[in-house]
């Protein structure tokens, strides 16, 4: 594709500045410098994709686009500015940051783009957005590689042939004569959920054009069913959005909203912050969880239910009628008064239901009931009726305007289709062909369309079907914008100009709006004026601000929300019993992956290689399923030689069948399984390859969540998954130590007398110890209280140092290269199993027992307390990571950053050398470590190099060097959303760190070591509630004295080796 | 009177044939025989089954550079190695071969200053043994870092960038106790070559040989001065290396003892690793020694009474062990430190159960058979029953390496460690490096200091005079004349 430089046609108002003398004067030799270098260059570009040359070239790009969101006086400038050229904020070697956002389909994720001479190399949470506070999510973190991807598709193809932009522009030009000619009625348009209100505004455009032209979205996983409880409960135009910082006790029904999918990063933190306990007396928000399988938030739940997934609406009709006894309300009765009168299914105790509605009771109208999006309208609306009647809506639940316009369904237009009356179909994003309902034949269905475009950032398998492939932009790459969860409005600004060119989409609209293509941001400018309605003196500066903050605030909820019974009162008559399940007939529950989620993440290395924080899976899905359904179908997971071998199934719904691996989940209900989705895309690029079975087959429009009658047939065969965590139980070791609020309260300093740590006698170290002389003194504290097991942590590390990808069979070999993990033990009885997650990095210990045995000094203490590797002088004997008795050393077994993963047993004979776009993406700062080396966390040592440059040019010539507290964070801090990790500086006493060191629950893991690490963990303290039936208020070990040391807790030893069998 | 002397004269003589100690060498064999049985095997062709045996050892010995050829142009992770096991076959092996070398140096020197002279037919190639052992030994720890190139980093050279050792890593402390150990071997077996070698060169028929033993033995015309120097350097070395065998494998034994891993850090590992390797070194003195005595003919030399010595210290050594295993397990249910307790539960029933269990049968039960006199009689009995020390020497160090590791402290990063075709052809080329070494050895040098055997045959003993026996008088003293040494 010809790329077309624009060059600024007029000056735009504001002070302009002047890039050179020779364009001061515009002496003429400037003017042709200006108009011949880049069509020139134009020419290099076609031949190589990316060139040393065009490289320099997309450099300056960016840092003439930087200009806007940094200075803000700039004219918005969208032409090339080489980079010898250099703006003089520009250092070689420092970071820029620019705010953008991550589109999603429940509200874009609010962000910061870290780059480096014009190249995004990190994502941040963008600090000033309340949402995020600077945290993300590993989905955020990933991002930065999608855009790197060199799967992504660099060119136009017309049925599978490159083709030329003049035959698209041709092809668009048809479209409109087409449509002018029928207003639109064969035109119609599917998109992916974004969010992007200029999105909206060209849709309407499109539509004013186009009258009789359809719009549809379709989002795999979110099909709205809230938003149309919503609509009925509180009016149409709102939706729902809860405020779980005001909750104290919460029920979490099927709502995973600790997790990447249900819920966003306000949730996480809101949760956390009523979790966080810092003295005896402090109050801890309770949660109740029931759901099918164990889920994120299920391992912070207080207590745990397993509920099936068809069992959710007879169980809070149970619920409802448990809360309408203890508190009478009129509209909760009026609500209840024609349901049905359905059982509880055995199995599921009453009494846990009514302790749970007393509790909730308890708390007023502040406490809070969340049922998973995905569950029917009538269920989602018992929900709604249920807080209404706790008086929640205003409080923890609060009503705010829809985000999102009402669309044509995929139902609709697949109708549409069929009809033939479409004869044009243009498809922004998403892929449908891969996720629609089986039942709707999307992969057949776009061949009988005469005409169809597909815009999308990568290759797709509805690529593979339309007409036509547009390569898309990445948001990194251009202008846009988007609404975050809570209504407010994102800025999204280009750091890079695209790659591989392509359009966004934005751009295609426009495009099909027959209009000439945008200047820069100016199309999100008109929305944003629009939106703003400031005067024209006032807008310049608004709008300078919007880029540079990332965003607008949105519209505070309205807590005055009515609640309206009787529309909510004629949906709940749909509610059902649940199915019967048996062992021939299963319950299959489609959930989606926290690695690459509905599956558009599925050609990322690093959220491939990403565990998943229960099974710990990683480059496949897996059926999950309880132990007890698997060994009645004779099925069984077993670890041999350190592999995971799972079982094969051939599972089958109706006509379609999948085969697929079993995965024994400790905590998943009986006769239920759930089917992760987004693997089994063979096409999408090599890192997708082979990588896990599609259960998109199995799904139809009717059991688009839940699907009955699932039969498993055993294959015989079976096959081998990578798992970063083989053993699941402690063993009776005090690694991770709990306590109940109650007993907390009692002796706060519990954590410390756990296990063997009252019994160590006074430790005398062999070896002096470090002289810890410097300045400052770094340490870390993780809260296991607030610590959601979320492995947003890992994805950050692996952005920010650098970490290499090692693939499926490394994995399995056990050299995944994570410099910090998440250990997910499961304790308690194996039937009704607690999880409890421990993040593990590098403690740097004072007292190191890898320094003393490395024979060449290559990991070393330094004078502010880390445990510092040297690479350069590693010969990687080893020794450490034997000694390490955190085992959180990785080392490089092979050329990881050079040979490609599916290759490094060919030794030299392997193609050398990294995809010139992933070496964009290394952070500058970061050796990239070469094979046979060593390496570990650093407590992201490069940042905090930076942040004593940043003082040390502060002080000039005073001797105030002190890195201010606060200004520092590591990448997994910083990334963290429940703030569960706290990194600073112990010798200042008022720093977070120093003060959470100084806690009753502060603990080292592994004391009798006498490491002394300066990682140490907070309890984690549960909140039972113990009138619950078989609550367990106990989780101190009752240790005493006595001789039973390592055999106490000895329930925790059956969940995971059993499970396994 | 006279009928009672008569009778208590025939009790004695006939008492005297049993208590007599057996002659070190069988058969009343002259001086001269020794030379010529010994010499023979240089002088003369090479039997076929040596011409094939060597070339097939010679042969596998090759894979040996080809799979490290193939590690360094590749990777360390062509081996299974992974975390939490960083280190097993490859350290196994080093240790494994290590112990092996102990067995030659101990026959030479401590052997040598405790007077023990059934030694000297056997310490030439237990020597010889311990050098290409050691040389076997030293290519893991060469091999196994990630970054063989920078391996001289281990080594104090002044160099630019300031890079100096860490004296406190045990890593660094074998280094420099194996390269010792090492130099100190070669030079000791070396030495006690030279006399050997001059009757080699007197006795050489072409050029080339008269050259090349000419060159070897280093001028040694068997003067008295010469003796008196030899005799001084020879004792003097025996000093050396005699603290040399303990150190090296207590340094190596530090390597884990050191450590914090639980099945690592152990005080009883100095003397139980000595043991370990003095057992397995004897199982393979006389792994080599049997079959090579067998095809030489050197049963005179090499007696029934060698092979029944070195048994007793395979048995004494064996227990050695067989006490220290135990010792482990009381000590870590003493400690009541449950991750040492199950460091040494998993061992024993845990994934790597087998290993273990060999270990126990090769090295605690099977040497138990040295009790029966039979077994220590019969060479092939004991050449059956030495094959599980070797293996069982094997066992244990892998045993003590992998299972230790790959469950220690938390069970999130347990794991499991299996062999790749990599580390076992290494392993194999490793074992064909061993062998065709010794093969060259066999063919090129002396199997048996002669020089040394005949100072201890009685004819060399000016005071062995039995008039019960039927021993030839001595001829000669052994010191001053004597002739066999000078021209053999």
């Amino acid at each position: 594709m010809k790329r077309v430089i624009q060059h600024p046609t007029s000056s735009a108002t504001g002070r302009t500045y002047w890039r050179s003398l020779g364009e001061y004067s515009r002496t003429p030799d400037f003017e042709e410098w200006l108009h011949r270098e880049f069509p020139a260059g134009a020419a290099e570009w076609d031949k190589d994709p990316l060139s040393r040359r065009s490289f320099i070239r997309l450099m300056g790009a960016s840092l003439a686009l930087a200009g806007l969101g940094l200075s803000g006086c700039r004219r918005p400038e969208a032409h090339l500015v080489p980079f010898t050229q250099s703006p003089e904020w520009v250092i070689s070697g420092k970071n820029l940051s620019f705010a953008t956002a991550q589109p999603r389909r429940r509200g874009a994720i609010p962000l910061l783009a870290t780059t480096f001479n014009g190249r995004p190399t990190k994502m941040e949470g963008n600090p000033l957005h309340p949402d995020s506070l600077g945290a993300s999510d590993n989905h955020a973190q990933a991002s930065v590689l999608d855009l790197y991807d060199p799967a992504r598709r660099q060119f136009l193809t017309r049925a599978g042939k490159k083709a030329e932009i003049a035959e698209l522009d041709a092809e668009v030009a048809r479209i409109r004569t087409e449509a002018g000619a029928n207003a639109g009625a064969t035109l119609a348009i599917l998109a992916d959920e974004t969010l992007s209100p200029t999105r909206e505004r060209l849709r309407a455009e499109l539509l004013r054009q186009f009258p009789q032209a359809t719009w549809a979205v379709y989002e795999p996983l979110a099909p709205g069913r809230d938003l149309e409880a919503s609509a009925a409960a509180f009016g149409s135009g709102t939706e729902v959005r809860p405020d779980l910082s005001a909750a104290k006790t919460i029920l979490s029904v099927d709502c995973d909203f600790l997790g990447s999918d249900e819920g966003d990063l306000s949730d996480t933190r809101g949760f956390t912050a009523g979790r966080r306990i810092r003295k005896p007396g402090d109050k801890s928000n309770r949660l109740y969880v029931a759901e099918p399988r164990f889920s994120l938030t299920g391992t912070m739940s207080d207590h745990r239910l397993r509920l099936r997934a068809s069992a959710t609406g007879v169980f809070l009709l149970e619920l409802a009628r448990q809360i309408r006894a203890l508190r009478p309300n009129s509209e909760l009765s009026s609500v209840l008064a024609k349901t049905p009168d359905l059982p509880l299914p055995s199995g599921i105790d009453p009494a846990w239901i009514r302790e749970c509605a007393a509790d909730l009771v308890a708390n007023g109208n502040r406490s809070l009931v969340l049922v998973g999006r995905r569950h029917s309208v009538a269920i989602q609306a018992l929900g709604y009726a249920i807080n209404a009647a706790l008086g929640n809506v205003g409080t923890t639940l609060l009503v705010q305007p829809r985000l999102s316009a009402p669309s044509t369904s995929l139902q609709s237009l697949t109708e549409k289709i069929r009809s033939s009356s479409i004869r044009t179909l243009v498809i922004l994003g998403g892929d449908p062909v891969y996720s629609a309902p089986n039942d709707l034949g999307w992969a057949d269905l776009l061949g009988t369309i005469p005409n169809s475009i597909h815009l999308s950032p990568i290759f797709n398998a509805t690529s593979a079907k339309t007409t036509w492939f547009v390569p898309g932009t990445h948001f990194l790459e251009s202008w846009g914008d988007a609404l975050a969860g809570d209504g407010s409005y994102l800025s999204i600004q280009p750091t890079i100009q695209p790659l591989w060119g392509g359009e966004s989409q934005l751009e295609f609209l426009v495009r099909l709006l027959g209009q000439s293509k945008p200047v820069g941001p100016a199309l999100v400018r008109e929305t944003f004026t629009a939106r703003t309605k400031l005067g024209a003196d006032k807008q310049e500066q608004a709008w300078n601000d919007f880029v540079r903050e990332g965003f607008l605030p949105g519209a505070t909820p309205s807590p005055s929300k009515t609640f309206n019974s009787g529309a909510v009162a004629a949906l709940l008559s749909n509610i059902s019993s649940p199915n019967v399940a048996e062992t021939n007939s299963l319950e299959a529950v489609f959930i989606h992956s926290g690695a690459v989620d509905d599956g558009r993440y599925a050609n990322n290395g690093w959220l491939q290689e990403w565990p998943d924080p229960m099974t710990k899976l990683t480059w496949d899905n897996a059926i999950l399923i309880s132990s007890k359904t698997a060994s009645s179908l004779g099925l069984k997971n077993e670890i041999i030689k350190g592999i995971l071998v799972a079982d094969v199934v051939k599972a089958t719904i109706g006509t379609r069948s999948v085969e697929t691996p079993v995965v024994i989940a400790p905590g998943h209900v009986d006769f239920a399984v759930s089917l992760p989705v987004g693997y089994g895309q063979d096409l999408l690029g090599p890192v997708a390859k082979g990588a896990g079975f599609d259960a998109y087959r199995l799904r139809t429009t009717d059991s688009e969540y839940v699907a009955q009658g699932l039969r498993l047939e055993r294959t015989g065969h079976t096959k081998q998954l990578a798992v970063t965590q083989e053993h699941q139980a402690m063993e009776g070791r005090d690694l991770v130590r709990e306590a109940a609020l109650t007993e907390f309260n009692e002796d706060p300093g519990w954590a410390k007398k756990v296990g063997m740590d009252g019994h160590i006698p006074p430790n005398q170290t062999f070896y002096p110890s470090p002289k810890l002389t410097g300045e400052h003194q770094w340490a870390m504290v993780i809260d296991l209280s607030t610590c959601t097991g979320c492995n947003a942590c890992v994805t950050a590390c692996t952005a920010e140092n650098n970490i290499p990808v090692v693939g499926k069979d490394q994995v399995m070999k056990g050299r995944e290269m994570h410099w910090i993990r998440v250990d997910r033990y499961y304790t308690g009885e194996p039937e009704e199993p607690e999880a409890v997650s421990q993040p593990v990095a590098c403690m740097q210990c004072e007292n190191a027992p890898c320094e003393t045995v490395c024979p060449v000094n290559a990991t070393v203490h330094n004078e502010e307390g880390l445990n510092v590797m040297a690479y350069n002088r590693c010969i990687g004997t080893r020794y450490c990571a034997n000694n390490c008795p955190y085992k959180v050393r990785r080392f490089n077994f092979f050329d990881y950053n050079q040979r490609p993963i599916d290759k490094l047993y060919w030794g030299p004979l392997a193609p050398k050398g990294t995809e010139e776009t992933i070496k964009l993406q290394k952070n500058p700062n970061v050796t990239v470590r070469m094979r046979g080396v060593m390496e570990k966390c650093t407590f992201c040592v490069q940042r905090i190099e930076e942040a004593k440059i940043n003082a040390r040019v502060k002080a000039r010539d005073s001797d105030n060097i002190k890195i201010p507290a606060g200004s520092l964070q590591t990448a997994c801090q910083q990334a963290c959303p429940a703030d569960a990790i706290v990194f600073g500086d112990l010798k200042d006493a008022k720093s977070e760190v120093s003060q959470l060191r100084a806690l009753p629950q502060n603990y080292s893991l592994l004391e009798y070591l006498n490491v002394r690490p300066r990682l140490t963990y907070l309890g984690r303290i549960r909140n039972p509630n113990p009138a619950m039936p078989g609550a367990r208020t106990s989780y101190i070990p009752s240790h005493g004295h006595g001789e039973s040391h390592g055999h106490e807790n000895a329930t925790e030893n059956h969940s995971s080796e059993e499970a396994h069998k | 009177m006279r009928a009672d002397n008569a009778s208590a004269q025939a009790a004695f003589a006939k008492a005297s044939d049993y208590l007599e100690r057996q002659p070190l060498v069988a058969n009343h064999r002259p001086l001269s025989w020794i030379t010529d049985h010994v010499c023979r095997i240089v002088e003369q062709p090479a039997p076929i089954w040596w011409w094939v045996s060597t070339i097939v050892f010679g042969a596998v010995a090759a894979l040996t550079p080809a799979m490290l050829t193939y590690l360094v142009a590749t990777g360390v992770g062509v081996w299974g190695l992974n975390v939490p096991v960083c280190w097993a076959w490859d350290i196994t092996n080093f240790v494994f071969w290590i112990g092996i070398g102990h067995a030659g140096t101990l026959i030479s020197a401590i052997l040598f200053l405790t007077r023990q002279k059934w030694r000297t037919s056997i310490n030439r190639s237990a020597e010889a043994m311990t050098i290409f052992a050691v040389i076997c030994a030293g290519i893991f720890p060469a091999f196994h870092v990630g970054r063989i190139w920078f391996a001289w980093f281990l080594f104090p050279i002044p160099n630019a960038n300031a890079i100096w050792q860490n004296f406190r890593s045990p890593l660094l402390w074998d280094v420099f106790a194996v390269s010792t150990y090492f130099t100190v071997s070669l030079i000791f077996w070396y030495l006690g070559l030279i006399p050997d070698l001059a009757s080699l060169r007197d006795r050489a028929t072409t050029r080339f040989r008269q050259m090349a033993y000419g060159i070897l033995s280093l001028g040694w015309r068997g003067s008295n001065r010469q003796w008196t120097h030899y005799e001084k350097t020879y004792l003097i070395l025996a000093g050396i290396s005699t603290p040399l065998v303990l150190s090296v494998h207590s340094v190596v034994s530090f390597d884990f003892a050191t450590s914090v891993v639980p099945g690592w850090h152990t005080t009883i590992f100095p003397p139980y690793f000595v043991a370990g390797a003095i057992f397995g070194g004897f199982a393979m003195v006389l792994t080599l020694l049997i079959p090579f005595r067998e095809l030489y003919g050197l049963h005179d030399l090499v007696t029934d009474k060698h092979i029944d010595n070195m048994c007793k210290i395979i048995l004494l050594t064996g227990s050695l062990v067989g006490y220290a295993y135990s010792m482990e397990f009381f000590i870590a249910w003493y400690s009541g430190n449950p991750f040492e307790i199950y460091a040494f539960t998993n061992r024993a029933f845990g994934p790597y159960w087998w290993a273990y269990w060999a270990m126990i049968t090769c090295n605690v039960a099977a040497p138990q058979l040295f009790w029966f006199k039979y077994c220590r009689q019969n060479p092939w009995v004991v050449l059956a029953i030495v094959m599980f020390p070797n293996t069982g020497m094997w066992f244990e160090r892998f045993v003590i390496i992998v299972t230790s590791i790959h469950r220690d402290f938390l069970p999130s990063s347990w794991g499991y460690f299996s062999p790749t075709w990599v580390d076992i052809t290494l392993f194999i080329g490793t074992i064909g490096l061993f062998v065709f070494l010794f093969l060259l050895f066999v063919r090129f040098l002396p199997i048996i200091n002669m020089f040394e055997v005949k100072g201890i045959t009685p004819q060399a003993d000016p005071h062995a005079h039995n008039p019960g026996s039927n021993h030839a008088a001595p001829t000669q003293p052994p010191h001053s004349l004597d002739e066999s040494r000078v021209h053999a």
